[in-house]
């Protein structure tokens, strides 16, 4: 039989048109994803990243926007208001008003709500007996805090005690303090370290007396006026942290681009140069990083003097090292490659095969090493700022800010808690998505 | 072997050699000297300043007499604390450093390998996710915020250490503790990926298809390859722990020479900034000195190259 006797003999309905369904059967249905589409898509089904991702972009909108509203300004001080904790332990005096005794004996009034209300005027001071008189809404308020400086020329004694006889030891029974803490063990001996401690930061130092009662119910009440409290300057603690914010993100994100500028243009360039250059440009990595970078901080603070600038000049020096180097390794796999000779062929020069081919392939890579820079370089500032060779007053950095919060951690914890929750955060959210962003974007490197 | 010892121990003066000469001449590199900002108005009082440590002479001999004075183990004389010598205050802050660092160094090893093996063996599993969020919080919190948390919980609250110095043994817990935490972190991490790693391999089942018993299989056949990367580690991390961070001896009150390197930098006390950056590198190039020789004795695969 031939082929045209083999279409006659074909039933009628094969030779109606298809229907529009059936010609889209082999249609490629989706589009076929670039390489970016792809990291993406894997990226969002990771929660962790995403929610990392957000985290980190309320952050930063935060560090931007929140200083344009905020009441207060980072260096805006008030001593009267120094040391304000975001939670009060606060005496209620009457139905409105309650009363914080400040660090300084005087008394702040309070209102129902956790307003502040000012400080209350004293009514006198009483310097001989330790006493401080206050009228609150026709109450008598007194403060006494002799039981603290009286203490503390306890401890003068006991210190001088200890350096004459050179025995770091003292013994409870030599000072009130101490006996009213031990509450009679007065055999007890305790080292001066101790005996500071105790009378620093274990006792109470004042007693409050309202009409003749002593007060001693304490209510807890927020701080309207300042949600995360005040400093040792009374400078708002929340703007203060904002602006840390700020510094922090400035440095991680400056060294993502240098990163991104030196590491890469840097590692390209020594990979595909090879032999001598390479060898050349790399023994420069080496020595370049093993010097530590409180030295170079040092010394650019020497000739720019200290500031934000020192630090990001020194972040310039030494952070894409790393970054060089991994590109260069890139570089030497992906050169001997087909697609690289193909350009060299068809005439391609050096730039456009790094910029065009090199670079483009390898943005997996560079992209999660540069992620994983950025909480490294606010690590790096915190802690250049926490020794003392980073961000300086009135500027605040977190470093600066747990710093100041160091020297009274015992009595105000909170001014250490907010900054270090605040570095935590952050630097672990940069961690999870640069976890997420190698999984999604750089399977090869997952451990 | 020798021979690859001798090559070793040859590369590793010529660094110290490297790195001292770079330290000299950044340092000489810095403008202004460190008398120019003393309020000495007199430049007689200045000259013979400078004719004491050394600083009128021209340049190279200074480099020299620099080199020969280290070689003999002399580093000079410090430049703020009036009549010490680098040597002396090397001497009186690095027993407490060395001590926090042998004990966190072997928290870490012990504490750490352990860990990291547990992980791996419970890989998904509840502990292994635990373990590796734990390790994550380690490596992410600065160690400013651990070691004041620490005072805070146990000495503040629980009133269990002193909050500051090491009068006692106690004092020594935070400081050890707080030290080890990040590399803690970082060796959990890079043993459970390496004994993953190594138990994926073809000899590991063929050691189960002997009927080896699974004890032996980990401890003989798979923990000899899977210690290899800590090896590695181990080398820089002793170093850095036992030359003392800044940090955790500032917190807790501790007179070590990571505070020491730290102050001087601050006080730009020149003779001592310099003893203190060659005494660190000596130690770390004899630490991946050593480690290298381990190295070697451990994995008979690697060639004395």
């Amino acid at each position: 039989m031939t082929n045209e006797n083999k279409l006659k003999t074909l039933p009628d309905q094969m030779w109606e048109p298809l229907g529009q369904e059936e010609k889209d059967a082999e249609k490629i249905e989706r589009p076929s994803l670039t390489f970016f589409q792809d990291g993406w898509r894997r990226l969002k089904a990771n929660k962790i990243a995403v929610i990392s991702m957000f985290t980190i972009l309320v952050i930063t909108l935060g560090a931007v926007v929140i200083p344009w509203f905020w009441p207060y300004s980072y260096k805006q001080q008030d001593l009267n208001l120094a040391n304000l904790p975001a939670v009060m332990k606060v005496y209620p005096v009457d139905g409105e008003n309650s009363i914080y005794v400040t660090p300084q004996y005087t008394l702040m009034v309070v209102g129902p709500k956790g307003e502040l209300k000012g400080l209350a005027d004293a009514v006198r001071k009483d310097m001989a007996q330790k006493k401080n008189y206050f009228d609150i809404n026709g109450k008598s308020v007194v403060v006494d805090y002799s039981f603290y400086s009286d203490g503390l020329k306890e401890y003068k004694k006991l210190e001088k005690s200890v350096k004459k006889s050179g025995n770091d030891m003292v013994k409870v029974k030599k000072a009130d303090y101490l006996k009213a803490y031990f509450e009679g063990t007065d055999t007890k001996e305790v080292s001066l370290s101790e005996a500071w401690d105790i009378l620093e930061n274990r006792l109470a130092r004042t007693q409050v007396t309202c009409d003749g009662q002593v007060l001693t119910d304490q209510v807890r009440v927020k701080n309207r006026a300042y949600v995360l409290g005040t400093d040792g300057l009374g400078r708002d603690l929340f703007i203060r942290i904002v602006y840390g914010a700020r510094i922090s993100l400035l440095v991680g994100f400056f060294a993502a681009f240098i990163n991104f500028v030196v590491g890469v243009f840097y590692g390209a360039v020594a990979g595909y140069a090879g032999g001598r250059t390479d060898n050349i440009m790399m023994r420069i990595v080496d020595v370049l990083d093993s010097i530590p970078m409180t030295l170079y901080v040092i010394l650019i603070m020497v000739v720019v003097g200290p500031g934000i600038l020192s630090i990001i000049l020194a972040l310039g020096l030494t952070f894409w090292v790393k970054m060089a180097r991994i590109v260069r390794g890139q570089v030497l796999t992906l050169k001997q490659q087909e697609f690289v000779k193909a350009a060299i062929v068809t005439g391609a020069d050096t730039k456009r095969i790094i910029t065009k081919h090199l670079i483009p392939n390898m943005m997996g890579p560079i992209m999660v090493n540069i992620a994983m820079q950025i909480p490294s370089a606010i690590f790096n500032e915190a802690f250049l700022s926490f020794v003392g060779l980073g961000i300086s007053a009135p500027m605040a950095s977190w470093g600066t800010l747990c710093n100041d919060a160091l020297a009274g951690i015992y009595v105000y914890p909170y001014q250490m808690v907010f900054p270090a929750i605040a570095i935590s955060v952050t630097i672990l959210t940069f961690n999870l998505f640069s976890d997420g962003l190698r999984d999604a974007f750089d399977p090869k490197q997952r451990k | 072997m020798l021979r690859y010892i001798l090559k070793r121990v040859v590369s590793a003066i010529i660094t110290i050699w490297f790195i001292m000469t770079l330290t000299f001449f950044l340092m000489k590199a810095i403008p202004g000297d460190p008398f120019s900002s003393e309020k000495m108005a007199d430049p007689v009082i200045i000259e013979n300043m400078k004719a004491k440590y050394g600083l009128d002479r021209p340049l190279p001999e200074q480099y020299f007499k620099y080199l020969s004075d280290y070689a003999q183990g002399d580093f000079g004389i410090s430049f703020m604390k009036k009549g010490l010598t680098t040597n002396d205050i090397i001497s009186s802050g690095f027993p407490y450093s060395l001590t926090i660092g042998i004990w966190a160094s072997a928290i870490v090893l012990v504490v750490g390998v352990f860990f990291g093996i547990v992980a791996a063996l419970r890989q998904n599993r509840f502990v292994d996710r635990l373990l590796m969020l734990l390790s994550t919080l380690g490596a992410t919190i600065p160690s400013f915020v651990f070691a004041t948390g620490f005072l805070f919980v146990f000495s503040k609250i629980m009133g269990l250490v002193p909050s500051y110095g090491v009068n006692n043994w106690k004092g020594y817990i935070g400081p050890v503790i707080v030290s080890a935490l990040f590399s803690l972190a970082y060796v959990v991490r890079l043993m459970r990926t390496s004994t993953l790693d190594v138990l994926n391999q073809d000899y590991i089942r063929t050691a189960r298809a002997k009927g080896l018993p699974e004890w032996k299989v980990l401890g003989k056949h798979a923990m000899r390859n899977a210690i290899l990367p800590v090896v590695t580690y181990i080398g820089p991390m002793f170093a850095a722990l036992i030359t003392g961070s800044f940090v955790v001896e500032k917190v807790f009150g501790i007179p070590g020479i990571g505070n020491l390197f730290t102050t001087s930098i601050l006080n730009r006390d020149y003779t001592l900034i310099m003893g203190i950056t060659v005494f660190f590198s000596v130690i770390l190039v004899i630490c991946i000195l050593i480690v290298d020789i381990l190295y070697v004795l451990i994995d008979p695969r690697i060639k004395y190259q």
